[in-house]
C-alpha cells in the first residue's frame, strides 16, 4: 500500500519535472498553429491504449498546443459512435473499426486512421476445466511444460465433446470487427474448429451460422467476470485481462497473437474524415504528439516500460493492479500459473515500423471481414486497395514523422522511407498456419483458407 | 421540597440536579445507544468480510475503507497539485504564443487531468441539486394548478398515474437521444453528459413533487378559501399568500421523497451511461478489477450512503425552518 | 315580525335586507332546498342572532350573506346595493376560527387590513389600526404568537379581530363560540359585548345558545326545521345596553325572553333528537330527518 503510494508520487513527480522542463511551442509556428485545441479522446481500459495516456502524461499533447481530456469507454460501439456523433474527437479503435464503418458494415461513416497504435498485445484464454481436458492433447517440452505455440487443434476434442454432450461452446471477443474476433477465428479455424460465418445481407450478424464454437462479444474488462460466472469456456482479449485470468487463478491463457500471427498490426488511432479535413493543424499535431509517445514507450529497449506500467496502472486509465500491467508490459507473459515466459515483442508500440498505417494491414482486416462474411459478396483486389487508401492515411502520419525528424525530435532511420514505399509490406508467412499473405493479392488469399468463404461464395 | 434534596443527595448519580440527569439519560439514549449499534455494525462487518473471498481478493472490511479513503483524499491533493502545475504551463505557454501570434487571444482551459473521487462526489451533488431545483420549479406551479382546477385536475391526472411508474432510467435512452438532437453547440454552456443526468433526475424528482403540491392544494381547508374570499384576495395573492404556505408541508413531503430516489436512481444512471459522477467512479473501478477496486467501490457506496443521508436530513431541516406545520417535519 | 318595533331603533334606516331567499344545494340524490323565502331587514348598529336546531340552516343564512353561498331566488341588499359575492364589507367570524397557521396573530389582522386599507392607509397607519383591532381584543400581549401557540378562545379573539379590522358594514358570527368552553365563552362574550359599545356594529350571529342570544341581541331571529327552513318567528330583546350578565340571571325581561326562545325551540318546532352540539353525526341525522319529511 505504501510501496504503491510512494510509486504513485514518484512518478507524478517525475512527470511534473519532465514537462516543465521540455516546451515545444518554440517550434510550433512553422507547422501552424491547432484550429482546434480543445479535445477529448476515447479509449477502452486495455494496455494497448498507452500511447495516448503517455502522450498525455508525458506532455506532448501540451508540447503541441493541444488540451486533451482522455476518457474511459464502456464498449466498443460506444466509443465508435462517440467519435461519430462528435461527443469524442478521436479514440483508440480497434483496425477493424474505421473500415468496417466506411464500408457501412455496422454504423456508417467515413473514419480515416494516421497512427497505428500497436503490434500484437492479444490473447486467447480458457477456462480452467477446459485447459484441463485440452492439456492431454498438448505437446510436452523436455521439462514437462506445454510446447507453444498451442495450436486449436488441441481443443477440438473438447468441443467435440462439449457438441456431443448438447453443451454450446461458447466462447467471448470484444466486438464483431475487431482483432480479437479474427485471431480467434484465425486460430481455431487453422486448429479445424469452425468459427461460423456472417450474413448480414440476410440479416443474420451473430456470426455463429455454421458454427462449432459460439463466439460472442463481451466488453474487455468484464472478459474475465463472465468467464468466471461460466457464460464463456474461452476469450480473446487484449492485456492486462489475460494476465488478470492468471492472477485470479479463473483461466488459463494458451497462446498470444504474437504467435499465431507474428508482430500482427493491432488497434489503430481513429477520427473523423471531416476532422481530419476541417482542423489538419490539429490532426498533424496530435499525430505527432502519438509518434513521440510511441517512441518513449520502445525507447532504450522497453526502459521506460516499469514507468509506463505505473501510469496505466492509475484508475482513470487500464486501473488494472501494477503487476498485472507488468506481466506483458515489460515483456514476459504468464501462461499457466508459474509458467512464465519471455515474449519481448508481446507488446510492441514504435520498432518495426510499428505505429505506420501500412495499406496492407487494412487488407488484412477486409479479407478477413470477406473471409467470415461481414463483406457479404466477391469484391475485386482493386476495391480492397481502394478502401484500404480511404481508411489508412500514411501520409498524414509521414508529414508528422518527417516534421519530427526536421525538429531533431525523431530518427529517420525509424520510419519507413516516405519516398519510396507504398504503403504494402513484403508479403508475410510467419502465421500459425503458415499461409502466406500478400496485400496486393486479397482475393487469392481469401482463397487460400481451407475454412472460410472463397471467391464466389455466398451465404 | 427539603426532604426531597436530602434524599436525592444521598447516592451517586442520583444526586445530581434532575435536569443533569435527565439529559445524561438522553445521552445514554442517543449517543451511547446508536455508537453501540455501530460497533456492533463494524464488527459483523469485518467477520463477514474476513470470510468472502472474491477473485479480486478479500471483500473489504471496515479498515480497508478507512485505508482507501486516506488513498483516495491523497490522489486528490496529487491531482491537485498536478492541475496547479498544468495551469502554470499553460499560461507560461500562453504567454510565449502571444509573443509570436499577437493575434491569439489566450484563454485558460480547464484542467483535463482525471476526476478524483471527491470531484466526482461534487460532479454527482451538483447534478442531483440542479436536476431537482428544475423539477421543483416546474412540478410546484403545475402543482398548484392541477391541485386548483379539477377540471385540469381530472385532465392530466391519467397520464400522471401512468407517467409516474416508469423508472427513470428507461427514460435515458431518451433523454441521451433528445439531448444529443436539440442540444448542438459548438462551445456548450455544460457538457451533455450533464444534462442527461440532470434530465433523468428532474424526471424521477417531478412526479413525487406534482402529486405531492397537487394533492396539498386540493386539501386546503375550505375555511382558509372562505377567508380568502372574504377578503376579496385577488388570485395571485391567493395563491402565494393562501394556498402556497397551506401546501407547504405536503410539497416538503414530495420535495423530501424525491431527493431520496433522486440520488439512488442518479447513481445508477451514472453507471449506465458512464456519466461523471459517483456512479461513474463505482463503474470504472469495477471495471479496473484492481485488487484495491472493491474497497474503492465499498469506500463510494459507504460516501453514497451518507451524502443521502445528509441530503435527507437537509430537507428535513429545510423543512422545518419554512414549514409552520411542525408535525408534517418530524421524522 | 309580528312584534312592533320598540321606538329607539325607528330612526335607524335598514342597512341589510335579506329578500326573500331561497337556497337550494345539489346533491347526488337530488337537490336539496335548505332555505325557502327568508325574509329579515337588519338596520344599523342592531345586533341580530338567529337560533335554530341543528341543520336548520342557521349558517346557510350567514353564508347568503357573506355571498359564500348562491341564492337560487331572491337576493341580499347592503346599503341599497345587491352583492353577490363575497367581500370584507362583510366580514366574517367563523366557527373555527379560520387563522391562517402560518402566521402570527398580528399577521393574520395584517393580512386583512393591507388588503382593504392598503391603498389607504400609510403602512404605520396599517401597523397602529392593526395593533389598535388587537388591544380591541385584548389580544396585544400575544400578537407576535402563531395560532398554535395560543388557546382557543384566544384563537377566536384575534378572529373577531381581523374581522373588526376590515371595518365592514356588518358583522358576520357563525358560532363564534360553539367551540369554546363556558368560562371562555362567558368572558368572549362580554368583550364582544364592549366592542359593540364601543363601535356601534351591525352584527349578525349564528347560535344555538340561549342564553348567549338573549344576553347580547337586540333581536332574536328564530328559524323553524328544515328542510325549507325560513323565518319562524323573531323575538325582541327589550333589554338596556349595557347589559350585566350577573344582574340579568333575575331580570323579568331576560327570563321572559329567554322562555319564549325554549318555547319556540322546545314546542312549537320540536325536534326528536336531544340539541347538542354541532357534530358531525347529529347533523347528518337531522338532514336524514329532514328529507324524510
Amino acid at each position: 500500500m505504501e510501496a504503491i503510494r510512494n510509486g504513485f508520487m514518484a512518478v507524478v513527480l517525475a512527470i511534473t519535472t519532465t514537462m516543465t522542463v521540455g516546451s515545444g511551442s518554440a517550434r510550433a509556428e512553422s507547422l501552424g498553429w491547432p484550429e482546434k485545441e480543445e479535445l477529448t479522446f476515447g479509449f477502452i481500459k486495455l494496455t494497448d491504449m498507452a500511447p495516448i495516456a503517455i502522450a498525455y502524461e508525458k506532455g506532448y499533447f501540451e508540447d503541441e498546443g493541444l488540451y486533451v481530456t482522455i476518457e474511459a469507454q464502456a464498449n466498443w460501439k460506444v466509443l465508435l459512435d462517440g467519435v461519430i456523433d462528435g461527443r469524442l474527437d478521436g479514440a483508440h479503435m480497434l483496425a477493424g473499426q474505421p473500415l468496417a464503418a466506411t464500408i457501412g458494415f455496422g454504423t456508417e461513416a467515413h473514419i480515416i486512421t494516421p497512427f497505428s497504435m500497436d503490434l500484437n498485445g492479444n490473447g486467447i484464454t480458457v477456462s480452467n476445466a477446459v485447459w484441463d481436458a485440452m492439456k492431454p492433447h498438448v505437446p510436452k517440452r523436455a521439462d514437462g511444460k506445454p510446447e507453444h505455440p498451442i495450436s486449436a487443434a488441441a481443443l477440438k476434442p473438447v468441443v467435440e465433446q462439449y457438441r456431443a454432450e448438447g453443451k454450446p461452446f461458447n466462447m467471448g471477443m470484444v466486438f464483431p470487427v475487431s482483432t480479437h474476433n479474427y485471431e480467434l477465428r484465425y486460430w481455431l479455424a487453422a486448429g479445424g474448429i469452425h468459427p461460423g460465418y456472417y450474413a448480414p445481407h440476410k440479416g443474420d450478424i451473430s456470426g455463429q451460422l455454421q458454427a462449432e464454437a459460439l463466439l460472442s462479444v463481451t466488453p474487455p474488462p468484464q472478459m474475465p467476470a463472465t468467464l468466471e460466472a461460466g457464460t464463456i469456456y474461452g476469450y480473446c482479449v487484449g492485456e492486462p485481462w489475460n494476465q488478470q485470468a492468471v492472477f485470479k487463478g479463473i483461466g488459463v491463457p494458451v497462446i498470444t497473437d504474437y504467435e499465431i500471427w507474428k508482430n500482427n498490426p493491432e488497434k489503430v488511432f481513429g477520427i473523423t474524415a471531416e476532422f481530419a479535413e476541417k482542423y489538419p493543424n490539429t490532426t498533424l499535431r496530435l499525430t505527432r504528439a502519438l509518434i513521440r509517445a510511441a517512441m518513449w514507450l520502445d525507447e532504450n529497449d522497453n526502459a521506460n516500460r516499469p514507468e509506463a506500467v505505473q501510469i496505466l496502472s492509475q484508475s482513470q486509465y487500464v486501473g488494472a493492479d501494477a503487476e498485472v500491467i507488468a506481466n506483458s508490459m515489460t515483456g514476459t507473459f504468464e501462461y499457466e500459473k508459474g509458467d512464465r515466459r519471455e515474449v519481448p515483442d508481446f507488446n510492441v508500440f514504435f520498432r518495426y515500423f510499428a505505429t505506420y498505417p501500412y495499406y496492407s494491414d487494412a487488407v488484412w482486416y477486409l479479407t478477413q471481414m470477406r473471409r467470415w462474411g461481414q463483406i457479404d459478396e466477391d469484391r475485386p483486389d482493386s476495391w480492397y486497395r481502394e478502401v484500404a487508401e480511404k481508411v489508412y492515411r500514411p501520409d498524414l502520419y509521414a508529414a508528422a514523422a518527417k516534421s519530427l525528424v526536421d525538429e531533431g525530435l525523431a530518427d529517420a532511420a525509424d520510419f519507413p522511407e516516405f519516398g519510396t514505399e507504398d504503403g504494402y509490406r513484403e508479403p508475410q508467412s510467419e502465421f500459425i498456419d503458415g499461409v502466406t499473405y500478400d496485400g496486393t493479392q486479397p482475393n487469392a488469399y481469401i482463397d487460400s483458407f481451407p475454412i472460410g468463404l472463397k471467391t464466389g461464395d455466398r451465404l | 421540597m427539603g426532604k426531597t434534596i436530602t434524599l436525592s443527595r444521598a447516592t451517586g448519580v442520583s444526586s445530581l440536579p434532575a435536569p443533569v440527569r435527565r439529559v445524561m439519560s438522553i445521552g445514554l439514549k442517543n449517543v451511547v445507544v446508536p455508537l453501540l449499534g455501530i460497533v456492533l455494525f463494524l464488527g459483523a462487518w469485518s467477520l463477514a468480510a474476513r470470510n468472502i473471498d472474491t477473485s479480486l481478493g478479500q471483500f473489504p472490511g471496515p479498515a480497508t475503507v478507512a485505508q482507501q479513503f486516506v488513498s483516495l483524499y491523497d490522489e486528490h491533493r496529487a491531482e491537485r497539485e498536478k492541475a496547479e502545475a498544468f495551469y502554470e504551463r499553460q499560461e507560461q505557454r500562453n504567454a510565449e504564443r502571444v509573443a509570436q501570434d499577437p493575434s491569439y487571444e489566450p484563454k485558460i482551459r480547464d484542467y483535463t487531468g482525471k476526476e478524483t473521487f471527491f470531484d466526482q462526489v461534487r460532479t454527482s451533488l451538483i447534478t442531483v441539486m440542479c436536476g431537482f431545483l428544475l423539477a421543483a420549479l416546474v412540478a410546484i406551479p403545475f402543482g398548484i394548478a392541477i391541485g386548483l382546477s379539477e377540471t385540469l385536475y381530472t385532465a392530466v391526472n391519467p397520464v400522471i398515474q401512468v407517467l409516474k411508474p416508469i423508472s427513470p432510467l428507461a427514460w435515458l435512452p431518451l433523454v441521451t437521444m433528445v439531448v444529443s438532437a436539440l442540444y448542438v453547440s459548438e462551445d456548450p454552456l455544460v457538457p451533455k453528459s450533464f444534462l442527461n443526468s440532470m434530465i433523468t433526475v428532474t424526471l424521477c424528482c417531478l412526479w413525487p413533487m406534482l402529486i405531492n403540491t397537487a394533492v396539498g392544494v386540493a386539501s386546503i381547508s375550505q375555511d382558509l378559501v372562505n377567508v380568502s374570499r372574504v377578503l376579496s384576495l385577488p388570485p395571485l395573492t391567493h395563491v402565494r399568500r393562501i394556498v402556497l404556505p397551506a401546501a407547504v408541508p405536503a410539497i416538503f413531503t414530495g420535495m423530501r421523497l424525491s431527493i431520496g430516489i433522486a440520488w439512488m436512481v442518479l447513481i445508477a444512471a451514472e453507471m449506465l451511461a458512464q456519466n461523471p459522477g459517483l456512479g461513474k467512479f463505482v463503474w470504472d473501478e469495477f471495471q479496473n478489477g484492481s485488487s484495491e477496486s472493491l474497497g474503492r467501490i465499498l469506500t463510494a457506496a459507504i460516501v453514497i450512503g451518507f451524502i443521502g443521508f445528509l441530503l435527507d436530513r437537509g430537507m428535513l431541516t429545510l423543512q422545518r425552518f419554512v414549514s409552520w406545520d411542525r408535525n408534517s417535519a418530524t421524522r | 315580525m309580528n312584534n312592533p318595533t320598540p321606538d329607539r331603533d325607528v330612526a335607524r334606516d335598514v342597512i341589510l335586507d335579506i329578500s326573500h331567499i331561497d337556497v337550494v344545494f345539489p346533491t347526488p340524490k337530488g337537490s336539496f332546498q335548505a332555505l325557502a323565502d327568508v325574509d329579515l331587514q337588519i338596520r344599523q348598529g342592531e345586533f341580530i342572532s338567529i337560533i335554530g336546531h341543528s341543520g336548520c340552516g342557521k349558517s346557510t343564512v350567514l353564508n347568503a350573506v357573506a355571498g359564500l353561498t348562491e341564492t337560487a331566488r331572491g337576493g341580499v341588499i347592503l346599503n341599497g346595493r345587491e352583492v353577490d359575492r363575497p367581500g370584507p364589507e362583510r366580514a366574517m367570524v367563523f366557527q373555527n376560527h379560520s387563522l391562517l397557521p402560518w402566521l402570527t396573530a398580528f399577521e393574520n389582522v395584517a393580512l386583512a387590513v393591507r388588503q382593504v386599507f392598503g391603498k389607504t392607509k400609510s403602512k404605520a397607519k396599517q401597523k397602529e389600526w392593526i395593533e389598535h383591532n388587537l388591544r380591541l381584543v385584548h389580544m396585544d400581549h400575544a400578537m407576535h404568537k402563531r395560532p398554535d401557540e395560543i388557546s382557543g378562545g384566544m384563537k377566536q379573539r384575534v378572529g373577531i379581530a381581523r374581522a373588526l379590522a376590515m371595518q365592514p358594514d356588518i358583522l358576520l358570527l357563525d358560532e363564534p363560540f360553539g367551540a369554546l368552553d363556558a368560562l371562555t365563552r362567558s368572558s368572549l362574550q362580554d368583550s364582544l359585548m364592549e366592542i359593540k359599545a364601543e363601535l356601534d356594529n351591525t352584527v349578525i350571529m349564528v347560535t344555538h345558545d340561549v342564553d348567549e342570544a338573549v344576553l347580547l341581541s337586540d333581536r332574536i331571529v328564530m328559524m323553524t326545521n328544515g328542510p325549507a327552513a325560513t323565518v319562524g318567528e323573531i323575538l325582541d330583546v327589550p333589554l338596556p345596553h349595557p347589559r350585566e350578565r350577573m344582574a340579568l340571571v333575575e331580570d323579568p325581561t331576560y327570563v321572559h325572553c329567554r322562555s319564549e326562545v325554549l318555547r319556540f325551540l322546545y314546542e312549537k318546532q320540536r325536534k326528536v333528537e336531544a340539541i347538542g352540539r354541532h357534530n358531525g353525526k347529529s347533523a347528518a341525522r337531522a338532514g336524514d330527518d329532514a328529507k324524510v319529511a
